[in-house]
């Protein structure tokens, strides 16, 4: 049995995100909302360390107005009872650290599980410094997850190797895609998730960013977008391109 | 200013000595046990020592960042630089910018430029912040004449995590951020048996194969360290030829320094399209052939 606890995050779904031709910034109206990629495969971790070894599973999103979306698909997923922490005014991991960490400490958990880093803002800073500010030990990356007593290991995924590493528990355990597939609950337990208890809080952050946005825009392509629907002049343009380059 | 430069990687610790050379006045802590001496830093600081793992290194970093008299920190932006940015900036209580591509002070504060939106935009911020991880690939490490010194650090502290095993991912000789030509397949490719195909064109103009995260990392049709990409290489070839890739924002981050992009891809709305030079709406079954014929004569 282990009180699980996971922390994830709901983001505009960049892959629909347009750019506006005239100032060259992402266009964010209208835009839908959607779980975080690697929140999902966190999700799907901690139910599947439920369903293996019993336990209880509270999930954590510090998230704005829509957030209790996000937090009924993850109860559809599996999770057990959600905390939505309202107040989240945008990308700042000093005020997400400090929220989510504020409100861990007064619950009970053998582990704590994230994603390696968010899909929108890839900053990659929530873990490490929730772990720090609870005085628990990180292991990052994992590929594999297993619940091993009072110990957790894990297989982490770097750039030259594959390690296998293990911690006493409490602990922190970000995750990366390869861990698993995350499921598409039946509607079933889509219907169960409104049943299912859910707390809205507001925390406010120790500390927030000193950060100033000065623009964000695409990066400038100069390509020259010469598309053939003709496959052999195509081919032609394509192979001069070629040989001009290859000896 | 003076800058304390992180990296368990010789090649970002090169990188991020050779880009910031002249602007601070920089130590290396490094566990790499090579020669790094001749990258432009004063010092060297050789970490000695087993297990070195996120929380005994920041340990180690944090008390010589005190004791140094350094303004800011510049680590190497791999899977352990990113962590050690994020557990530093706590135990440190600085703020820290991840993946950045610039920096220049100005007043007190700090300016960057990092991706963003998963690679659909970049972001130009101000802050205060003072650990920086350094994305990969932005110089190519120049060594220079002079000597650092060598200094060695031991490693005392204990971590809380143990080493239970290491398994060496399979290594090939592909060097993706070196080559001229890389022909990268999509998930368009179908089955892996297509890549004898793509296999022959790449012979064909001396080329290396690539390949977007499903193909590497889901599918396994190529391996891991073929992956271009935001979480994969970051290639900059002088062709970069794009076949069933549909042009996903992460994937066109790692190619975006190519210098001629060429796209095949059955859906003439794929994205891939807006990011290319040469594009052919169609099959690469049907197209490649013609490539390969064409080539031959």
């Amino acid at each position: 049995m282990y009180n699980i606890i996971v922390c994830f995050k709901q983001i505009l779904d960049i892959d629909q995100m347009k750019i506006d031709e005239k100032t060259q910034e992402p266009i964010t109206k209208n835009l839908p909302y959607r779980i975080e990629d690697l929140s999902k495969n966190a999700i799907e971790e901690a139910v599947r360390i439920k369903e293996k070894h019993g336990g209880k599973v509270i999930g954590i999103t510090y998230g704005g107005d829509q957030a209790s979306l996000a937090m009924k698909e993850a109860l559809a997923m599996g999770v057990d009872e959600g905390i939505i922490i309202k107040g989240c005014k945008g990308h700042d991991p000093e005020a997400t650290a400090s929220v989510l960490a504020k409100k861990i400490s007064q619950l009970q958990y053998d582990i704590i599980i994230m994603g390696n880093a968010s899909a929108d803002s890839y900053s990659g800073l929530v873990p490490g410094k929730v772990a720090r500010k609870l005085n628990i030990p990180i292991l990052g990356n994992a590929i594999k997850l297993e619940m091993v007593d009072k110990k957790v290991r894990i297989t982490r995924s770097i750039e030259d190797k594959n390690v296998v590493l293990e911690t006493d528990l409490p602990a922190l355990v970000t995750v990366e895609q390869e861990i698993n597939e995350p499921r598409l609950p039946p509607l079933i337990q889509i219907m169960a998730a409104g049943r299912k208890p859910t707390k809205v809080e507001e925390i406010s952050p120790d500390r927030v960013t000193t950060t100033v946005v000065l623009s964000n825009k695409a990066p400038k392509s100069d390509r020259k977008r010469i598309i053939f629907e003709d496959i052999d002049k195509g081919v032609m343009e394509v192979v001069k391109v070629l040989k001009g380059e290859v000896r | 200013m003076k800058a304390m430069v992180f990296s368990e990687k010789d090649d970002l610790a090169g990188q991020i000595l050779t880009m910031f050379r002249g602007k601070f006045s920089m130590d290396l802590f490094t566990t790499s046990q090579s020669d790094l001496t001749n990258y432009g830093a004063d010092n060297v600081f050789q970490i000695k020592g087993e297990n070195a793992f996120v929380d005994n290194l920041s340990d180690l970093i944090k008390e010589n960042f005190r004791s140094g008299g350094y303004d800011l920190i510049l680590i190497g932006s791999s899977v352990l630089g990113r962590e050690l940015a994020s557990v530093l900036s706590e135990d440190l209580g600085f703020e820290a910018k991840t993946e950045i591509m610039s920096l220049e002070l100005k007043d007190g504060s700090v300016i960057t430029e990092r991706f963003f939106f998963g690679g659909k935009s970049i972001i130009k911020e101000e802050s205060k912040s003072k650990i920086f991880t350094i994305l990969p690939g932005l110089v190519d490490p120049v060594p220079v004449d002079s000597k650092s010194n060598v200094k060695e650090l031991n490693l005392d502290k204990q971590s809380k995590i143990r080493l239970v095993e290491a398994i060496e991912k399979p290594k090939g000789n592909v060097n993706l951020e070196k080559a001229d030509i890389i022909v990268s397949v999509g998930r368009g490719l179908g089955k892996k048996e297509g890549l004898s195909l793509v296999q022959q064109l790449a012979d064909l103009l001396h080329g290396e194969i690539g390949g977007s995260r499903p193909v590497c990392l889901d599918y396994h049709w190529l391996s891991e360290e073929r992956q271009v990409g935001l979480s994969g290489k970051r290639v900059k070839p002088k062709i970069y030829i794009a076949l069933g890739i549909s042009g996903q924002v992460q994937h066109i981050a790692g190619m975006r320094g190519s210098k001629t992009v060429i796209a095949v891809n059955r859906d003439k709305n794929a994205p891939i399209f807006n990011e290319c030079d040469y594009g052919i709406v169609g099959d690469l079954y049907a197209v490649v052939p013609k490539i390969i014929e064409a080539m031959k004569k």
